[in-house]
């Protein structure tokens, strides 16, 4: 039996592999850019959503610069400047992925919606590199084979998993070498560091969007962690501040008791003390005064038609990692209702 | 020696009993203790805790950090009160300082946080100005802003977990009252399974967890407050303060909160406070007091690390005006909001504001287009803590131990009697808003004194802990080089 690998040998192997990572990223000055590698993105998996960090966050959503993630949808008039003075889009981001780790709902949803502007929000700075990257690299992709190839193919490839892939590179191999001139080429998707459970009223006004992914949260097992979790009845209501009535609000986890948290802090299902005073007129559900008031959940029925179900359970990274363990995925999607009339 | 400092008035509040036809009071927290005085005259009415023998109280300060256990500490106290058991079982004092103090629009009730034990106090004021313990709550984290509610039937109180909580100002009968609507859940196995955790390590954590579990062990369920309460809204920040409008033409009611990662939220009011109206985002450092006059509620002027105040049309989260708060900022000016009042003196309607650790005073005149006009600021003998009005004046509690300017440094040898509170009133005739000071009620509360800080506080770890109990803004600002 062969030790495990010394510290000291990892760091030198990683200093390797980050010289490697500053000429990759020079490869971009011959006007190619290759697609990043995951391996040079490491990161471990948690982040602690209380500390303060070195955020960059805007003065409010009006002073939001958007123009260099989405340079498709600079409006062409110059003069028309927001409160940064930073040049307006002709659409505002609606639909945005928290926590979107590497970037694979995005990629997968991204041809789906061409015209829709589409963000990652990641709070894990490696891993926001890495998206920030693949974006680059799959626009400059599409550029390449858009002059290359008459536009005959026009034809959206959904990106499809393949059943068992190499336990190291999952998507960056069969993803992210269309061979096809993809709708919107990318141009609609983005990612950003953030902090969402502070900080996502600074970047989206109310009612600005019609989506929210939330897709395997980091689970925080260890009940003192609970209030780490990106779900809760008090988040909630960030959640319906920044959706629009009707818009839609996507779960999914493969820890099943997280789910049930998920449906307990949406109210749409008894928690055992709850069960116990149900006797005092308490139900889970129809009381006023909670968040039964702005959510609704979705029927399964409405789910087997919504394409973007498939596209959160199949083609984001963790998604296929829990394909691969034959692990569970539980799905649960929420639709904002209006705002409940003012009490008399 | 020449005699030991005395603790100064950290709160102070104006009790208006006209609606029930006992005098007025004033009522003020110092050290731990709460003293109440005769609004006309001065006098001292009554203390509490009271005290058992002399006036020896505990030489140790309670530990700052000290885990109070939810489950067994309130339930021995709630039957406590000041009046009846002295002498017999005196409420021994566990904590430091009184950093909350409001008192109810009918004068009837006050309620009072004391700092290491999370505990919210209500009492009922006797006609005499006794105060009297008619309940105790361990809060689960420390409350930053507590505010009465609905005709001062419910306390609303904010806490640096970002939570705000609804809690009956006067609890139920039932004595446990389940936490209205509750959603913990008990487990019945770990959360984690081998289908949801890989790594070896995490495999191995797995197994132990599972052979715990089949050996009867179940891990601790963090249950909230045992008494009867309601989580109305949440910020994933320290929240710092809370304001509740109750706007009387259109019956509608909101709640604002402000927080250290500079947002002010509107919500609606009870019972849908989980409607998220708006956000006034504007300030670039933390916000610490937000104040919405009673005489114009669609105003809301802000304040925190910001050299500036902001004015707001809250409603709409319109900034109307940057109300510079030195003459000169520049990058390294570090000033910090302690407390914005708005005061209404017989026609004039002033706002006042003072900073951290300064012994001016502020003072502004709101206009009818909503914007402050700067007038004459208030110079005071010591840095300022907290104001209230009162007999057509304000009161304004004052730091006679530290160094004027300095919320550190503490005085050579303590005055005698040492200034607890100044007041003012508007000289009237002049164009101007101008001050005259007002000396008979004060000097007498002045003369009276409160308690020592015992000779041990004065210098060393208790004197910091002392320094940071009365001065805390400094640590809600964020520090560079912080990262992960």
């Amino acid at each position: 039996m062969t030790p495990p690998p010394s510290k000291r040998q990892k760091r030198i192997a990683e200093d390797a592999a980050a010289s490697q990572l500053s000429e990759e990223k020079k490869d971009t000055n011959n006007g190619e850019i290759k697609m990043p590698k995951k391996k040079f993105y490491r990161q471990r998996a948690h982040a602690n959503p209380f500390s303060d960090h070195r955020l960059d966050y805007p003065l409010s959503p009006a002073h939001m610069d958007w123009s260099p993630h989405y340079p498709a949808f600079v409006d062409p008039d110059p003069s028309k400047i927001n409160l940064s003075g930073a040049r307006k889009l002709l659409k505002d981001v609606e639909v945005v992925d928290i926590g979107c780790g590497f970037g694979g709902l995005l990629v997968g949803l991204a041809p789906l919606m061409p015209d829709t502007l589409l963000l990652g929000m990641e709070i894990r700075t490696q891993v926001l590199d890495y998206v920030r990257t693949r974006v680059r690299a799959l626009r400059y992709q599409q550029s390449q084979l858009k002059n290359s190839s008459a536009p005959s193919t026009s034809q959206p490839q959904e990106p499809t998993p393949s059943e068992q892939q190499p336990e190291s590179e999952p998507s960056a191999t069969s993803d992210d070498n269309p061979t096809t001139v993809v709708p919107g080429n990318y141009e609609n998707i983005s990612a950003i560091r953030s902090n969402t459970m502070k900080f996502l009223p600074n970047f989206f006004a109310r009612s600005q969007l019609s989506k929210i992914f939330i897709c395997f949260p980091d689970p925080h097992f260890k009940m003192r962690k609970h209030k780490a979790r990106i779900i809760s009845e008090t988040l909630n209501a960030e959640y319906a501040y920044v959706l629009r009535p009707g818009g839609l609000m996507y779960t999914i986890t493969d820890v099943e008791e997280y789910h049930h948290w998920i449906l307990r802090h949406f109210r749409q299902e008894k928690s055992v003390a709850q069960e116990d005073g149900g006797a005092a007129g308490e139900t889970a559900t129809g009381t006023a005064g909670d968040v039964t008031d702005l959510f609704e959940r979705v029927s399964e029925e409405e789910l087997e038609r919504d394409p973007c179900v498939q596209v959160m359970k199949e083609a984001t990274e963790e998604g296929k990692k829990v394909t691969r363990n034959k692990g569970h995925k539980f799905v649960a999607v929420f639709r904002r209702k209006a705002d409940p009339q003012w009490p008399a | 020696m020449a005699g030991n400092f005395q603790h100064p008035f950290l709160r102070i509040q104006h009790v208006d009993r006209q609606s029930t036809g006992s005098q007025n009071l004033l009522i003020a927290s110092s050290g731990p203790r709460l003293y109440s005085y005769a609004a006309e005259s001065g006098q001292r009415l009554a203390i509490w805790p009271r005290d058992v023998d002399g006036a020896e109280e505990n030489q140790e300060p309670p530990e700052k950090k000290r885990r109070v256990s939810n489950s067994k500490a309130p339930e021995n106290e709630v039957s406590k009160s000041a009046g009846e058991a002295a002498g017999k079982s005196p409420v021994s004092i566990t904590w430091s300082s009184i950093p909350l103090l409001v008192a109810s629009s009918s004068g009837k009730h006050v309620v009072a946080l004391t700092s290491e034990d999370k505990c919210i106090r209500v009492f009922s004021v006797g006609g005499d100005g006794d105060l009297e313990q008619l309940s105790a709550r361990n809060m689960p984290k420390r409350p930053s802003a507590i505010v009465l509610a609905s005709n001062d039937t419910i306390i609303l109180c904010g806490d640096k977990f970002g939570d705000v909580y609804s809690l009956p100002l006067i609890p139920g009968e039932k004595p446990t009252a389940l936490p209205s609507r509750p959603i913990t859940q008990t487990r019945t196995q770990p959360a984690a399974t081998s289908l949801t955790v890989h790594s070896k390590k995490n495999l191995q954590a797995l197994e132990q967890q599972k052979r715990q579990w089949n050996e009867g062990y179940r891990p601790e369920e963090k249950t909230g407050p045992a008494f009867e309460h309601q989580v109305l809204l949440g910020h994933v920040s320290l929240l710092t303060d809370l304001v509740y409008v109750s706007l009387p033409d259109s019956k509608r009611s909101y709640i604002l909160t402000g927080d250290r990662d500079e947002h002010i939220r509107v919500s609606r009011g009870p019972p849908q406070a989980h409607v998220i109206e708006n956000f006034c985002l504007g300030h670039t450092s933390f916000i610490s007091k937000l104040c919405v006059p009673q005489w114009a509620p669609e105003y809301l002027v802000s304040g925190g690390g910001d050299s500036h105040l902001l004015v707001w049309k809250w409603a709409e989260s319109q900034i109307l005006q940057k109300v510079p708060l030195v003459d000169n900022a520049s990058e390294t000016t570090e000033v910090a909001v302690r407390g914005i009042w708005a005061v209404s003196l017989g026609t004039s309607n002033v706002i006042i504001v003072s900073l951290e650790g300064s012994s001016q005073l502020l003072c502004y005149v709101l206009e009818p287009a909503g914007t402050l006009k700067a007038q004459n600021p208030i110079q005071l003998s010591g840095n300022v803590s907290d104001l209230t009005t009162a007999n057509e004046a304000i009161f304004v509690s004052v730091d006679g131990v530290r160094k004027t300017g300095s919320t550190q440094e503490w005085r050579e040898t303590p005055a005698s009697p040492q200034t607890l509170l100044e007041a003012f009133r508007v000289k009237t005739g002049s164009e101007s808003l101008e001050w005259e000071p007002v000396q008979e009620l004060a000097g007498v509360i002045n003369s009276q004194g409160t308690s020592d800080i015992i000779a041990a506080a004065a210098e060393g770890k208790q004197r910091k802990e002392l320094d940071e109990s009365t001065y805390s803004m400094a640590n809600l600002r964020k520090r560079k080089g912080e990262d992960d």
